[in-house]
């Protein structure tokens, strides 16, 4: 297999070459589009009791503003060029800094989702599709449509609703980890996984706690497309020549469908979950609102909202580069459940 | 609905209950020893000066720093507020005022030690007052209002002794070294970590602290949440001994009905912005403890722009001011929780006293309002937009709803605008605004000091762009006016003015609803309109 897996690296490489051009686009792109919004970030960070025109001007020589914008396109990309995304206003911490720290909350929290998207969705999907037009396909799509029409910070209030308000079964909605709970020393930034190298079971289980509650009003969006697809592509797959060999020769129902039905059904699952996976890290800045999650998506949000440029550029570059990053992984995973795809 | 079984996560649900259980008792007696305070925005910098700084900033400021002196407290109706007229001693024991009253001589106390250990002295002051009016940082523009504006000003007697001297008397000048800025650094700490280009460490204090306060910060988090400690040494609280609390924990959290959640299962003891119709049902409910106090240094108004036309001409305004449907906005904003800035009767036509904010003699008529626009030469009306920023859509949105449908009543088309609050701001700044919606605040609320602000000069506060130089001088001349008669007289005539110009027309000063936890005690309404931690304790 050394041929395989080293085309599949072959192919990762130049696919990784061919996005630089598209980052850098994003870039320069993001980079204009916060300077024609409307709105003076100076203004409004100089917004104290009596701020004044001495003191607007020292905000827009802080951030860089009172040169013209080709000028600040140059500083900025000369910036990125030696790892500098600028400073937060709003944190006043550097961008770099705030999403090192916020990123892997983001990331824990939308791996649980995902995972836990998945274990739901493909049973779901293949249950619904080994008997097609049966009670149990129906209630499976009903369940979907449900997921799917429910904005997830809705599902979220009404999960805090019942197992924090009404039962108290869940732990106070805030954040990653208890307030009461010290820290573990810090080596992967995901708090379960740091939790577990410290030794500290006590710790772990308030840390699952509280991802919860978040990862699964996170799920419930997302189950519905990873369903539908498991259950379209086990449909094609049950259909195919193959299973219906595998099945005349005798081999038992579960090798057949999950050996043979499932591994070649799996692949438009893969492709899904990774579009589905940089959607979610990005677009679920309502989830991480509402529980009052750290992560990079309401950062991204309230620097938006206060016309704070560096972060919203950091934040845009950074998702541009997940995006790019995980379209290699489902390559990759591809080249593994379909040696075929590598075949130049 | 049940995709996952969640029976062996329930088994370690019990386990825990169980451990939970076991170690309730010494975690429940640290838990009442600790506050926890739960806001919407959160802390961005540890030195309030730093330009961006948000108001939980200013709160935390308070305890984690002393300054000279602070205000006492008051009863106002009942409730605990600041007392912009009594000056106490912080870092002070006493402070003298010179006959002339040109030179306040400050006399700091003998005990006081900042958190590292060292005695605070008078070097101390000197340097921490100079940086407040020399730094590129928010304090100049505010101690600018008490005439204090360079570094000749303060002088070292001996190391217990600083004197500041005054260009002429300035009733706010004292108040003002009580405000959130003037903090007083360790400035042995600070001059360690100041550079050649930041001489004032400004950008080592935004992250660190080094001052004398009642809480060591533990851990600070931007945008998330900071962890103090007591300081077990600190004994400038009224009763001369340290804070109450051992611990306080300040904690962001954005979605406001989560808050509100949180302080009603008592897993924060307290609470200062919650969406009004959250509070009234808890209050409804009875088991929390909601103290509402009229933020009698703000205002909530609606403002027109005095130089945009039809704007510009005061019949129009006056019509403007007799077609609002207060009460009905009153109620659908707050939901009545505040103290109403209209509905006055002026028995001879003329202002009761001379402070300001006063309750103005409008009220909703429209044939009123449709002679007022006639006299105006628009007896069909106008096209207009009116404004508010996101930030306040909880309260703007249902407000300019009904702004638009009464003046629609007589002629006047009302297109609502609702803007991101950079832009906003932004718009306010350029005085592109014909008509909108916003609030103000000021620390130190003198009748003089708010007029000055907010209604003269071209400045970004004076939102109506009004221009009325009698306005502008009586303003100027009380400010220095010693004679409290005299003065009251200036007052009233500024608040005729403003009310036969109409250059905004004052609706409410917003309650701050406070929801805490039944045992805590010693809450009072601040001048920053945050916490002050140090007055709050657990009975």
């Amino acid at each position: 297999m050394m041929t395989g897996v080293g085309a599949t690296m072959v192919r990762a490489g130049r696919r990784l070459l061919s996005s630089l051009p598209a980052l850098f686009g994003v870039l320069v792109f993001t980079f204009l589009l916060m300077r024609v919004l409307p709105g003076d970030p100076a203004v409004f960070f100089a917004s104290g009791p009596n701020a004044g025109k001495e003191e607007i001007e020292l905000i827009r020589k802080q951030m860089g503003l009172n040169k013209s914008v080709p000028e600040q396109l140059v500083f900025y990309l000369s910036d990125i060029g030696h790892g500098n995304l600028g400073r937060s206003m709003m944190t006043g911490q550097p961008v770099l800094k705030d999403l090192r720290e916020r990123l892997p909350a983001s990331l824990e929290l939308t791996f649980t989702a995902l995972m836990i998207a998945l274990i739901a969705a493909v049973p779901l999907g293949v249950v619904a599709a080994l008997r097609p037009g049966s009670i149990v396909d129906h209630g499976v799509r009903l369940f979907c449509a449900l997921g799917v029409c429910v904005p997830t910070f809705v599902s979220g209030l009404l999960l805090i609703y019942v197992f924090y308000y009404l039962l108290g079964l869940a732990p106070d909605p805030t954040g990653r980890i208890d307030v009461f709970t010290s820290l573990p020393p810090q080596h992967t930034g995901f708090l379960s996984i740091d939790f577990l190298l410290a030794g500290d079971i006590d710790g772990w289980w308030a840390a699952c706690k509280q991802l919860i509650l978040p990862a699964v009003s996170m799920a419930l969006f997302v189950i519905a497309p990873l369903a539908r697809i498991t259950r379209a592509s086990m449909l094609v797959s049950l259909g195919s020549d193959f299973v219906r060999t595998a099945r005349s020769v005798g081999l038992s129902w579960h090798k057949v469908v999950v050996t043979y039905a499932l591994r070649n059904a799996i692949l438009p699952v893969i492709t899904i979950a990774g579009i589905v996976f940089s959607t979610m890290l990005g677009a679920n800045v309502l989830v991480e609102k509402v529980f009052s999650w750290p992560g990079v998506a309401s950062y991204a949000l309230d620097a938006l909202l206060s016309s704070d440029y560096a972060p919203v550029q950091g934040f845009v570059l950074l998702m541009a580069g997940i995006f790019v990053l995980v379209n290699l992984i489902v390559d990759v995973c591809y080249g593994i459940a379909d040696p075929r795809v590598s075949i130049e | 609905m049940r995709f996952v079984s969640f029976r062996p996560a329930s088994c370690v649900l019990a386990t825990t209950a169980l451990l939970l259980i076991a170690t309730a008792p010494l975690k429940a007696q640290t838990r009442a020893e600790t506050l926890r305070y739960v806001t919407g925005a959160s802390v961005n910098t540890l030195d309030p000066n730093i330009p961006g700084a948000t108001r939980e900033s200013f709160g935390l400021s308070m305890s984690t720093y002393d300054r000279l002196v602070s205000f006492g407290r008051k009863q106002l109706n009942g409730k605990w507020v600041f007392d912009l007229d009594t000056i106490t001693g912080e870092l002070a024991d006493s402070y003298d005022v010179s006959p002339d009253r040109l030179k306040i001589m400050f006399h700091l106390r003998k005990d006081a030690k900042f958190q590292d250990g060292s005695p605070v002295t008078a070097e101390d002051v000197k340097w921490s007052l100079d940086r407040c009016v020399t730094a590129p940082i928010l304090g100049k523009a505010q101690l600018l209002t008490g005439s204090l504006t360079s570094a000749d000003q303060f002088k070292v007697i001996d190391p217990l002794t600083v004197e500041v001297t005054l260009p002429k008397p300035d009733k706010l000048a004292l108040p003002n070294l009580a405000t959130v800025y003037p903090i007083i650094i360790n400035s042995k700490v600070a001059k360690e970590h100041a550079t050649p280009d930041d001489p004032w460490a400004t950008a080592w204090l935004k992250e660190h602290t080094a001052g004398s306060g009642a809480y060591v910060v533990e851990t600070f988090k931007p945008g998330e949440q900071v962890i103090l400690k007591r300081d077990e040494a600190w004994n400038r609280g009224s009763a001369n001994k340290p804070a109450f609390f051992k611990r306080v924990i300040v904690q962001s959290v954005p979605e406001p009905a989560t808050r509100a959640n949180l302080v009603e299962r008592g897993d924060a003891d307290l609470v200062l912005d919650l969406q009004a119709s959250d509070v009234q049902s808890l209050e409804a409910k009875g088991k929390l403890k909601v103290i509402s106090t009229p933020q009698y240094n703000a205002i909530t108004f609606v403002s027109m722009n005095n130089q945009i036309p039809p704007f510009d001409n005061v019949n129009v305004r006056r019509a403007i001011a007799f077609a609002l449907p207060y009460d009905d906005m009153f109620k659908a904003a707050l939901f009545g929780r505040g103290a109403p800035l209209f509905g006055a009767t002026w028995a001879d036509g003329m202002p009761a006293n001379g402070i300001y904010p006063f309750q103005a003699p409008v009220k909703i008529d429209l044939d009123k309002a449709r002679e007022y626009l006639k006299a105006a030469g628009l007896p069909e009306g106008f096209s207009t937009t009116f404004s508010f920023n996101v930030g306040q859509a909880s309260t703007a949105e249902p407000m300019a709803a009904l702004v638009k449908e009464s003046l629609g009543k007589i002629g006047i088309k009302v297109d609502i605008q609702k803007l991101p609050d950079a832009q906003m701001s932004t718009q306010i700044n350029e005085k592109k605004l014909p008509f909108f919606t916003e609030g103000i605040v000021a620390w130190l609320p003198s009748t003089d000091y708010f007029y000055r602000n907010f209604y003269t000069g071209n400045q970004r506060w004076n939102y109506s762009s009004i221009n009325n130089s009698e306005l502008a001088a009586i303003a100027q001349e009380a400010r220095f006016e010693p004679d409290k008669a005299k003065y009251e007289e200036d007052g009233r005539k500024l608040n005729a003015i403003h009310f036969s110009e109409m250059p905004q027309i004052p609706l409410w000063q917003p309650n701050q609803d406070a929801v805490m936890a039944a045992s805590i005690e010693g809450y009072t309404y601040e001048f920053h309109r945050q916490l002050d931690y140090r007055d709050i304790s657990r009975k």
